[in-house]
């Protein structure tokens, strides 16, 4: 695990940036991505719409606390977490055989395969370091 | 307190914050969903008005009569498989590709069902959607699709209709 005190704002305003970006693509369609999410068949249409409304929040609330050094840990525990959620669905998903759009970074979006888990254990990398990094770094 | 349980509350505590502002910023649409919309489909009923949900009675019913054209919106595998007699296949959800010239040429107010796998499926809205975009304006998402079809043990072809020969616009 990274320690370096540098090291570690980096990652946070690298990992923040990024989820305050793809949550705010997905506050500015709302149905849209409500769609993407209904596109993995794994949720009827009322939970997909619920959480195409509260997901792109808790992807901007977290990285926007991750940036400012505000409750780090908190954010860094829902980053986590959700890249988890993210790559255990990308991996099901590719189990069913379903063709399916990430729904991941707006227009950067593409077909759920391992790029996207690449990408996200790439992030959960810097989540994890976050999350278990010495108090007051 | 500990630090895990402290990350913890944190954490519930941002995650409720998300809550409060979502409710906030999208409340017109949480009302409109509260309303009865977006229950079939994510996109407002009043920009698609040529786009309507059809039982399998219905789609049936078109099918006999041959009043409309079949579209069968799954992948070219899936289709070769078994689909509804006469239907044609437009896997254009899947693919992205463009839809058939021998389709886009076909008059506007003709009438075209459009099915997938079955309940949860969405390509069939999918294509739908790409159809009103494309000015059609009597299109019926038969949302039972190919599952209830075989369900209820109507007729089925093997035969391949691929669109290839039509060519892509």
């Amino acid at each position: 695990m990274v320690r370096h005190k540098t090291v570690l704002l980096v990652f946070r305003v690298v990992l923040g940036g990024l989820f305050v970006y793809a949550g705010a693509v997905k506050v500015v369609d709302p149905l849209d991505f409500a769609q993407n999410i209904r596109n993995y068949r794994l949720v009827g249409q009322s939970l997909a719409f619920i959480a195409a409304l509260i997901l792109p929040w808790l992807e901007i609330v977290a990285g926007v606390f991750l940036i400012a050094g505000i409750w780090k840990r908190g954010a860094a525990l829902i980053i986590s977490g959700l890249l988890v959620f993210f790559i255990v669905l990308t991996l099901v998903t590719m189990i069913r055989g379903l063709d399916v759009d990430c729904g991941c970074f707006g227009a950067l979006s593409r077909k759920s395969g391992w790029s996207v888990i690449l990408e996200d254990l790439a992030m959960l990398y810097l989540g994890l370091c976050l999350l278990f990094a010495k108090k007051g770094r | 307190m500990s630090e895990a349980r402290r990350a913890l509350r944190q954490a519930l505590v941002l995650g409720a914050l998300a809550v409060l502002v979502a409710a906030a910023v999208q409340f017109p649409l949480v009302m409109r969903f509260a309303r009865g919309e977006f229950r079939d489909t994510f996109f407002p009923a009043s920009e698609y008005p040529g786009i309507r949900m059809i039982t399998l009675a219905e789609g049936e019913d078109l099918w006999r009569t041959g009043l409309a054209v079949v579209l069968d919106a799954r992948a070219e595998g899936l289709f070769t498989q078994g689909h509804i007699p006469g239907a044609r296949n437009i896997p254009a959800a899947q693919t992205g590709l463009g839809l058939p010239a021998g389709l886009l040429g076909a008059a506007r107010n003709m009438i075209l069902v459009v099915y997938c796998e079955g309940d949860d499926c969405q390509s069939s809205l999918a294509l739908a959607r790409r159809l009103h975009d494309e000015g059609f304006r009597d299109i019926r998402v038969f949302v039972g699709g190919w599952e209830a079809w075989t369900e209820a043990g109507l007729p089925e072809e093997k035969a391949e209709r691929a669109e290839k020969d039509d060519g892509q616009a």
